[in-house]
């Protein structure tokens, strides 16, 4: 049991099993090596934080400009606030802060995001489980046809599925219910691609011993495909709240035109810029204020990517 | 099983948990919702109150007021910022005296959200609209208007040719509730002097009064068409009001009907006198394309003055530098000039049209409330509008009243010709703006290419 979990975990790392072998052979030896590769790898480190750099400049650029009165900007680079004697501000962040809609529109977008993004992983881990390790007639088929959804674009179902939701269907337009929804129906198609090909990378050995002693599938997908699949759920997790969280379409499609109410954090942001562009100096503050919640999500979830496969699994 | 596999396991549990209650939170956050969405429902026509008599002065909803507390009426339009907050100061005494609310959506995307509404039947009660053809598209969906409003007190307080802008086979579905002239010349009274009784009234005039005045800043003419994904679109206000003044009313309606090629000569000449307005403004063809037209003005009021004039609609006094500066002593405006004798007089306006797609007795009470003057007044004394009700006078400037004379006492007007057209010629004439401005001397191939997209956009 412990050479096929290792070589797992190994695999899992992305290792190989050769530097693995070596790593265990001798602690001297190992350090000696670990001084040498510390050296070699110092280029690529530099790029890294190089590249790193690059990526934060525009972000970097936004939050500078947040704390600067619009005249400032509008008449000079946001570097050059480092250099010269300038104004910060708060206004921006206190306007954007002082907006009831944003408020709502906050406690409104966790209402949407929380919901639209479990529900959609849930059934996702069900039906990835039942794709790759259970056989029913038309099982390829089936997934061939969940694979296609993803080249649906949103956009084209909006006619239809109001139609559906609407007051000539069922008539629950502008309540969170329909956005939950709408989120399940297009995050599903991904999230069970995703799934379905992680799960499907897990040993076989692992379920056909868990079958021998006697696990229902019910048994295998709680408590060995689950806990295996957390950093694929995770990873998942990340990107379907970044995208529910974000949207600002379907939310005013499916509610906007009858519920302003449960409008989400992105509506209540485009609301501070007038027709015409006007008011468009906080939009970097309401920018920082969205992004908050991303980000914890992201840090607490980001664990799992590195830890996930190594700690759950089938050790012991 | 291991402790490990246990704390995973209790992961799992939290997940489940976590379902449950957003099952729960579900259940008690949507109940409010079918009743929201049910108070939208669209009702028959035929149960409709009837039209008010009472004077259009007071919000003739006093009447209903009693039954109508408690409703709402959900409204989507294209203001945020302070648009908005203006908007809702409108409707505030209609919400204290009624008891209703107005739940109110903007978006920059009501297009896509009123086309998949108008198929769908998912509607707001009222609605702005974004522009005269997409209105006539939608006129199945929109309710006749004089079953609600008084039209005869309407017709009387509103010019003309806005009331029939909203008419679509002599059905009125939309009325303006806000409008804007366009190409007003700014300039700073400091730099040029107080042109209020010498403006002038001719092209070839206001040419040599920028040969004259050619010392007092570092170019005559200011002008930034950028606009995000708009870009492009105060050139094509210069293109509207040159081809207006040069070849008359005629030409500029069967232009934008699609009639008039872009290569045609008259077209081509408003090209090229625009051309001459690049070529001497402030900083230059890039500076043009990557100054944002709220901004553009902002030179007008810098020591020493970076230009004399800039040509902009009458709700740039909402935005840069003006917002701040003080009208009549900071900035004036005069009339665009005319150009060709034969068409004095004529002026374009552009305005966002409101229509009514639920005529539910609150929805129709608000919109009642929302043509009188008294509403109209909250509206433009927040300034940067103007109103289409004669009888609004509110204004917080003189330079406002001015505009808004201007607007009713028009001997021609005419509604913005980009905005009329279809929305992928619009597109292109846009684009065709930026290129034009960047690399003027391909105005011919830039024309040519405007007569395919013409070609495209009007067959459909």
């Amino acid at each position: 049991m412990t050479t096929p979990s290792e070589r797992m975990a190994e695999r899992a790392a992305g290792r190989p099993d050769a530097r693995a072998a070596e790593e265990r052979s001798g602690v001297r030896k190992v350090q000696g090596r670990r001084r040498s590769k510390l050296l070699s790898r110092l280029p690529l480190h530099l790029l890294i934080v190089f590249l790193m750099v690059v990526w934060l400049i525009p972000t970097i650029g936004l939050l500078v400009n947040s704390f600067r009165p619009p005249e400032e900007v509008t008449q000079s680079g946001w570097w050059t606030a480092f250099f010269k004697p300038s104004q910060f501000t708060l206004d921006n962040y206190a306007h954007v802060l002082a907006q009831q809609n944003i408020t709502s529109g906050f406690i409104n977008s966790l209402f949407i995001a929380i919901p639209s993004t479990v529900i959609p992983i849930l059934v996702a881990a069900f039906a990835a489980y039942a794709f790759a390790w259970m056989s029913f007639p038309g099982r390829n088929l089936l997934f061939i046809f969940v694979v296609g959804l993803l080249v649906v674009p949103l956009q084209s179902t909006f006619i239809p599925l109001l139609q559906l939701f609407g007051p000539r269907g069922i008539g629950i337009t502008g309540s969170f219910l329909v956005v939950w929804m709408a989120h399940t129906g297009y995050g599903l198609p991904f999230a069970i691609f995703l799934l379905r090909n992680f799960m499907g990378e897990l040993p076989r050995e692992v379920f056909e011993s868990a079958a021998i002693d006697g696990a229902s599938p019910v048994t295998a997908f709680l408590r060995l495909a689950l806990p295996m699949t957390v950093p694929a759920i995770a990873a998942l997790a990340i990107f379907q709240f970044l995208f529910t969280w974000n949207d600002l379409l379907v939310a005013i499609v499916y509610l906007g035109a009858q519920n302003p109410d449960n409008a989400p954090l992105t509506i209540a942001v485009s609301n501070l810029v007038s027709s015409l562009g006007g008011g468009w100096q906080y939009l970097a503050a309401a920018a920082f204020v969205t992004m908050a919640v991303p980000l914890v999500v992201f840090l607490a979830l980001q664990r799992y990517f590195v830890r996930g496969i190594v700690g759950g699994s089938v050790k012991g | 099983m291991s402790p490990a596999t246990r704390v995973t396991l209790a992961r799992a549990g939290v997940f489940v948990a976590s379902l449950a209650l957003v099952v729960s939170a579900c259940s008690s956050s949507s109940s409010p919702s079918p009743a929201a969405s049910s108070a939208a429902a669209p009702t028959t026509a035929g149960s409709v109150a009837p039209p008010s008599t009472a004077p259009s002065e007071s919000p003739s909803a006093s009447g209903a007021a009693g039954s109508l507390s408690g409703q709402s009426v959900t409204v989507i339009g294209t203001w945020g910022g302070s648009e908005q907050d203006a908007f809702l100061a409108m409707v505030k005494p209609w919400e204290d005296q009624t008891g209703a609310t107005v739940k109110y959506t903007g978006t920059r995307d009501l297009n896509t959200v009123l086309t998949t509404g108008v198929a769908s039947g998912v509607l707001p009660d009222l609605a702005g609209l974004p522009g005269p053809g997409q209105m006539q598209e939608w006129a199945g969906s929109l309710t006749d208007l004089s079953t609600v409003l008084d039209m005869n007190t309407y017709q009387s307080e509103t010019a003309a040719p806005l009331v029939q802008l909203g008419q679509v086979n002599g059905k009125t579905v939309g009325v303006f509730i806000k409008t804007a002239v366009k190409g007003l010349i700014w300039y700073n009274p400091k730099t040029v002097g107080d042109l209020s009784s010498s403006a002038p009234t001719t092209w070839d005039a206001l040419q040599q009064l920028i040969t004259t005045d050619k010392s007092k800043a570092a170019a005559p003419w200011c002008l930034g068409v950028e606009s995000g994904a708009a870009s492009g679109w105060p050139g094509t206000d210069w293109i509207e009001d040159i081809v207006l003044r040069q070849s008359g009313p005629d030409v500029y309606n069967s232009w934008w009907q699609g009639k008039t090629k872009w290569t045609d000569p008259a077209i081509k000449q408003a090209w090229q006198t625009f051309g001459q307005v690049v070529a001497t403004s402030y900083g230059g063809p890039t500076a043009v394309n990557a100054t944002n037209f709220a901004n553009a003005g902002d030179p007008l009021f810098k020591n020493p003055p970076g230009c004399l004039f800039l040509h902009q609609a009458s709700f740039i006094t909402g935005l840069g530098a003006f917002k701040t500066a003080k009208a009549g002593t900071d900035y004036n405006f005069f009339p665009f000039p005319d150009m060709n004798p034969q068409y004095s007089g004529a002026i374009e306006g552009a305005g966002d049209l409101f229509g009514m797609f639920h005529n539910t007795p609150a929805a129709a009470s608000l919109m009642r409330y929302l043509v009188t003057a008294k509403a109209q007044d909250i509206w433009v004394k927040a300034g940067g509008a103007l109103s289409a009700n004669k009888n609004a006078t509110d204004y917080p400037d003189d330079i406002s009243k001015r505009s808004a004379q201007l607007l009713q006492s028009a001997k021609t007007f005419v509604f913005d010709a980009s905005d009329l057209m279809p929305t992928t010629m619009n597109d292109a004439f846009w684009k065709g703006i930026v290129q034009y401005v960047k690399s003027p001397d391909q105005l011919d191939s830039i024309l040519a290419s405007l007569d395919k997209a013409q070609a495209d956009a009007y067959s459909q």
